[in-house]
């Protein structure tokens, strides 16, 4: 009956509990919100690095690191190969040669580093070929495969592979994208000129365009301008064995797109007999071991592992290679704590306030229920359960709403594409698709209801305080 | 058979400048199935008396006994246990809990004392039909005029079978009419049920119907007479 009472003291003020449920609503879903955001970012951050650039573990020569010299290559590459193969959990092995160089063009130069890779292995290992951006070729097609160079679009950008032009096709395609006719009238004066970086463009249209139209439409104008001349050529130099320079021409066959600026700009991959020719090297040699794992949870066990079976190779997870990725995954379980001390603030200082509010409104009655016999372990309990239901139920909401947000949003994404270039300088994908793990939901929830015990322990004593003779006679 | 005894009690407060000796001396027996009321001006230490008398406040000298057991000896949370299934509270603001039905006023003290719920079913049936109420079980306070209200709170006091009923001007926010159904359900009660009533009141129809009259003045008893 207690438990009844409690339930029904809830809605005895409809407005006010509403008001409190709401707000707790409302701070729940901002903070499990946020938290799926953040989390989302962190997840494909992780998933770019272990898919696209990094794999789980790598095993280079132990001077390989610290020098750029081409002969620090793997002195027993197959010896490597067969540990790493025979270490459970390890699903893909492959070997890269990797050579620090120059990327140029007629226009300009700039580092790089050049991997050699087993283009077949690497489409088993890597998902990078899934990041070709459509019309610039491909990933290393039988036919185009010799001489073929596939780079980051921020290299290409950089070496004026890439350029922004305003045709008649660019012209149609902010049609379709629904960019008004006068916007587009405007960029028709710009038809035909050419700009070297998407900065130069923006500085021409923004001539002719209203500020709120330039800020309005200038993602569709920079990818309507945004251009690529297919074959394009780029020269790697680099040192061979005999520390000779050496290089060769290269058609860039593709051009990929990732979320990491860093890894766009340097990252460069040919086919490894071609580098291995140039640079001297001999057959069957490798700079680099890379393996793949069951799943990430392994990492730690099978490097340990790895490491005791190659004593004289330098063994290294991706953790290890990126701390800066490791550090925000394991500052994820701060932020989560940050999070929930915000969320659960919020709602134990609502729950307090109108828990209070309900004693010192029910002071009469509570005097009659301590006279006729309700001891004060009931009283409390009625009066936590209360605090606990107001709890629950804006808890519970907050979460069904975050939990219909996040699915939603998870499928169609968070566009934050105006803060892309931030981002994506620090490896950060423009466009989220929140998730949140189960357990977080769990954890969440749990915390929620302690919160509403605990919150009720103040109004809860205070009524404990009431003495029933002065409490009878208050009107 | 005596239901209560009270032994040179004494009730002084001192929490203003001013002592006031609240119950001054009382000695009292109470028997089983009295209908007794205690009158006195303003400050003469009725509602003391029967605060006194409910263990709501304890006295700072002198004996009360229910039944043969000693208030004073009872620690807090034994004596709200005690006051719960011997003593039964009618107030003069009706005091019933907002958010329950009639019958589930009714109850709640029966719940409160673990009693099987077809009992509690039964003996809440009872006594809403004795106080005249049985239609009107699934209203909430609210829909009840003050009378019905006062009936649902005797039905309550009642519920849990006390020794005794304590009904501190259970008349004063009533009108005429419904005061007299009212004190007659209570005398029909007392007489059915065999548990005694104690009032503490200004209102002459209540003296009119009490069997015993018990007149305090400054805290002691001037006069106790028997009808």
């Amino acid at each position: 009956m207690i438990t009844a009472i409690s339930w029904k003291n809830v809605w005895r003020n409809k407005t006010r509990s509403l008001i409190v449920i709401a707000a707790v609503t409302v701070g729940v879903f901002a903070g499990v919100f946020s938290m799926a955001a953040i989390n989302s970012s962190v997840l494909q951050r992780i998933d770019a690095a272990v898919n696209e650039e990094l794999s789980h573990i790598q095993v280079n020569n132990k001077d390989f690191r610290s020098s750029t010299d081409v002969r620090n290559v793997i002195t027993d590459y197959p010896h490597v190969i067969s540990a790493l193969e025979s270490t459970p959990g390890v699903t893909n092995v492959t070997g890269r040669i990797i050579i620090r160089g120059i990327a140029s063009t007629a226009a300009k130069s700039t580092g790089v580093e050049i991997s050699g890779i087993d283009v077949n292995k690497e489409r088993e290992m890597f998902k990078l070929y899934e990041r070709l951006i459509p019309g610039t070729g491909s990933y290393f097609e039988e036919e185009t495969r010799y001489n073929s160079v596939f780079i980051g679009e921020k290299l290409a950008k950089e070496l004026n592979i890439i350029r922004y032009i305003i045709t008649d096709e660019s012209l149609e395609y902010l049609a379709e994208e629904k960019v008004s006719s006068a916007v587009i009238s405007k960029l028709e004066t710009l038809k035909g000129q050419r700009y070297t970086s998407d900065k130069k463009l923006v500085k021409a249209y923004e001539k002719l365009l209203d500020p709120s139209e330039a800020e309005k439409y200038w993602w569709q104008i920079k990818e309507a301008a945004w251009s690529y001349r297919e074959g394009s050529k780029l020269i790697l130099t680099f040192l061979d064995t005999d520390n000779n320079q050496t290089g060769a021409a290269f058609r860039v066959c593709g051009i990929f797109r990732t979320n990491n600026d860093m890894f766009e700009e340097l990252a460069v991959f040919v086919p490894e007999d071609e580098l291995r020719l140039l640079a001297g090297m001999e057959e069957g040699t490798y700079h680099r071991a890379i393996a793949r794992l069951e799943n990430d949870d392994l990492t730690k066990s099978v490097t340990r592992e790895v490491e005791s079976k190659l004593p004289d190779y330098e063994v290294m997870n991706w953790k290890e290679i990126q701390p800066d990725l490791a550090m925000i995954t394991d500052f994820m379980g701060q932020i989560y704590a940050i999070f929930m001390v915000i969320i659960l603030a919020a709602l134990a200082f609502g729950i307090v306030n109108t828990m209070l509010m309900a004693v010192l409104e029910r002071t009469r009655e509570l005097g009659m229920l301590m006279a006729i016999g309700m001891n004060r372990r009931k009283i409390f309990v009625m009066i936590m359960l209360e605090s606990i239901f107001l709890s629950i139920v804006g808890g519970f909401a907050g979460m069904a709403v975050s939990e219909v947000v996040i699915a939603v949003t998870g499928k169609t994404g968070i566009n934050l594409v105006k803060y892309s270039e931030g981002m994506e300088a620090m490896g950060y994908s423009a466009h989220l698709y929140p998730t949140i793990d189960i357990q977080f939901f769990i954890t969440t929830t749990i915390l929620i209801v302690i919160t509403g015990i605990i919150s009720s322990i103040y109004p809860a004593r205070k009524a404990l305080k009431l003495n029933p003779i002065e409490a009878i006679r208050t009107e | 058979m005596k239901v209560i005894e009270i032994k040179d009690l004494h009730k002084i407060y001192n929490s203003t400048e001013v002592k006031v000796h609240a119950v001054n001396g009382v000695t009292l027996d109470f028997d089983e199935a009295e209908f007794a009321t205690i009158v006195g001006p303003s400050g003469s230490g009725k509602t003391t008396l029967l605060n006194l008398l409910g263990g709501l406040d304890m006295p700072t000298s002198g004996q009360i006994l229910i039944d043969g057991t000693d208030l004073s000896t009872l620690k807090s949370s034994a004596l709200i246990d005690f006051r719960m299934r011997n003593i039964g509270f009618v107030f003069q603001a009706y005091n019933l809990i907002p958010v329950l039905t009639a019958q589930e006023n009714v109850e709640f003290i029966m719940s409160l004392q673990k009693m099987a719920a077809s009992e509690r079913e039964e003996r809440t049936f009872e006594l809403l039909k004795a106080v005249g109420l049985a239609d009107r079980a699934d209203s909430r306070p609210a829909k009840l005029s003050g009378g019905q209200q006062q009936r649902v709170a005797v039905a309550r006091a009642l519920a849990s079978r006390p020794k005794f009923v304590l009904a501190d001007e259970p008349t004063a926010n009533l009108d005429t009419k419904s005061a007299s159904v009212l004190l007659e359900i209570m005398e029909k009660l007392n007489k059915e049920e065999k548990i005694t009533f104690i009032f503490s009141t200004h209102d002459p129809r209540v003296v009119k119907m009490a069997h015993r009259v018990i007149t305090l003045e400054d805290g002691k008893v001037v006069s106790d007479e028997e009808r």
